[in-house]
């Protein structure tokens, strides 16, 4: 089944028998399309945990700061 | 827990509904509007499209079942609105009648109130469009049987909105789409009687559509409006 | 039973457990796409009516068979966040509709660009397919409108779930409808084909494949969603302080 590529030349790949409009711009639309939903959850995870760690910091740095004074 | 009503549910759902009558006979415009709305979409079309009877013939069925439609949505939005505001839809919530019976009379008195009168006026805004005569009957038929759906249809999505202030958008991306095997077979039982064959498949399939809306969709509107009103 | 669906309700377990699993899934995830993308264009034999331009019809076919999960996912999990209030249910519906709404965008796309080759037309309305597939993508639409409009997160999930489930029925009725409203008005100029008619066992083993893949696509882009949905709602919990430290 596999014994075949259908091809000789690289431009006659390009070619796609004449439809190379249609089957690349699907297969492209395909491709931005996967990795548009894999990456943007992955970048978006990153802002969240940057986000979060400053806020974490933040309010550590707030705590600290009020504590001696109620030592005192 | 439950406290034993006063009263039966029967005499509740009564009740419930002749509340809404006379809340609709004093706040007209509400009964006006969306009957007004239908008639003006109906006559944008031949302006808009072709004032030649023959195209007209071929579109009535559609423009008008398309202008009931919107209208029955923009009318829908004044269902539950002023019990919301006033918090009279927190009274029906806490009454001890199921839920069910008490949505269904609103949608039930809505659909009177703002429904019928757009189907009665129909058959005169078929003739204006050059609809055959022939399926004048089926016309009329089919929005008696569709408009019920769409308004009970419509209701859940106004339940679902109801505490949001400016939601006529948000209805129309709702409903709009739920309401396509209507509008289908609406058109198709007219189509049906303009080429002289039998409506009566099309219209037993939308009875049966609304028979499934009556029994499913207070239910689903109840649940909305619990969800809703917390 | 009942210990195991409690602990599957809980978002501290899911994103452990989505840890172990997610390696696993995108390696069997990539290792399919690359089999069935390379297979697609490089050995698939051109189709005898419609030439090569049957290749996007195992991507399409693919996409098109899985946007079809949306809707009784969405129904399946909004029946969780009514009945037991489990909050890991509401967060995978939540980002199960905009991920949804892709997937019915790219199937009308890659159907409209294969219409474009095969009918003639970039639209055709009496494929009842494209057509039932385009209200699909509405009524997600919808449903994204309404969790966007309502600002308590609560109300958010309950009434997204209800239209959800009111959603997954009318999207049956509406597939039906629409395909007996094709049937009648047939078309004045014959459509012969149809994105079935491309035969030889080969065609069909390749789109397996792709389905296959595009499955475990939608699983990892939405567990991934569903972990960030996490971090940001259980940011007050110890568990992801502990993380966000770490990072």
């Amino acid at each position: 089944m596999l014994d075949v590529i259908q091809f000789s030349s690289f431009s006659e790949f390009l070619h796609m028998g004449g439809y190379a409009f249609n089957v690349w711009s699907v297969y492209g639309l395909f491709a931005v399309f996967i990795m548009a939903n894999l990456f943007l959850p992955l970048r978006k995870k990153q802002q969240i945990l940057k986000e979060q760690k400053r806020r974490l910091l933040f309010s550590e740095a707030a705590d600290d700061a009020q504590a001696p004074a109620g030592d005192k | 827990m439950n406290p034993t009503p006063a009263t039966s549910t029967s005499a509740a759902f009564l009740a419930t509904l002749r509340r809404d009558f006379l809340i609709a006979y004093k706040r007209k415009h509400d009964v006006v509007n969306p009957f007004m709305f239908f008639v003006i979409v109906v006559s944008l079309f031949p302006v808009g499209i072709s004032p030649d009877p023959v195209k007209l013939a071929e579109i009535a069925a559609g423009v008008i079942w398309i202008a009931v439609l919107l209208a029955s949505m923009l009318s829908m939005d004044s269902l539950y609105r002023a019990d919301f505001e006033d918090g009279s839809l927190e009274q029906l919530l806490l009454s001890p009648h199921p839920l069910y019976f008490m949505v269904l009379a609103k949608n039930i008195s809505h659909w009177l109130v703002s429904g019928l009168p757009v189907v009665l006026i129909s058959p005169i805004l078929a003739y204006m469009l050059n609809l055959p005569a022939a399926a004048y009957f089926t016309l009329l038929l089919s929005l008696l049987i569709g408009t019920p759906i769409l308004s009970l249809l419509g209701s859940i999505a106004v339940a679902l909105t109801v505490g949001l202030g400016s939601r006529g958008l948000i209805l129309a991306v709702i409903t709009l789409p739920m309401s396509v095997p209507v509008l289908i077979f609406g058109t198709l039982a007219v189509q049906a009687s303009v080429n002289t064959m039998s409506p009566a498949g099309y219209l037993a399939l939308m009875l049966a559509m609304l028979a499934a809306a009556i029994s499913l969709g207070p239910l689903a509107s109840a649940a909305a409006l619990r969800i809703s009103v917390d | 039973m009942w210990l195991w669906f409690a602990k599957l309700g809980s978002p501290k377990w899911f994103y452990e457990l989505s840890s172990k699993w997610l390696p696993w899934l995108v390696g069997a995830m990539a290792i399919l796409l690359s089999v069935g993308v390379i297979w697609g264009l490089l050995f698939l034999p051109p189709d005898y009516q419609q030439g090569y331009s049957s290749r996007i019809l195992i991507v399409h076919v693919a996409v098109a068979g899985t946007s079809l999960a949306f809707f009784p996912l969405m129904a399946v999990a909004g029946t969780i966040t009514l009945v037991w209030r489990m909050k890991l249910a509401d967060m995978v519906a939540k980002n199960a509709a905009p991920l949804g709404a892709w997937f019915s965008f790219i199937t009308l796309a890659t159907g409209s660009i294969w219409g474009s080759v095969s009918w003639g037309t970039w639209w055709e309305w009496t494929d009842s397919r494209l057509v039932s597939m385009l209200f699909q993508f509405f009524l997600l639409l919808g449903v994204i409108s309404l969790r966007s409009a309502l600002e308590d997160s609560d109300k958010a999930a309950k009434a997204c779930a209800l239209l959800s489930i009111v959603g997954c029925i009318n999207v049956v009725i509406i597939k039906y409808s629409v395909e007996w409203w094709n049937t009648l008005h047939q078309p004045s100029s014959p459509v012969s084909l149809s994105p079935d008619s491309p035969n030889g066992p080969e065609f069909w083993i390749a789109t397996g494949i792709m389905i296959l893949a595009v499955y475990l696509f939608l699983a990892v882009s939405l567990i991934l969603a569903t972990r960030n949905e996490i971090l940001v709602r259980e940011r007050q919990a110890q568990w992801v302080q502990d993380l966000v430290r770490q990072e």
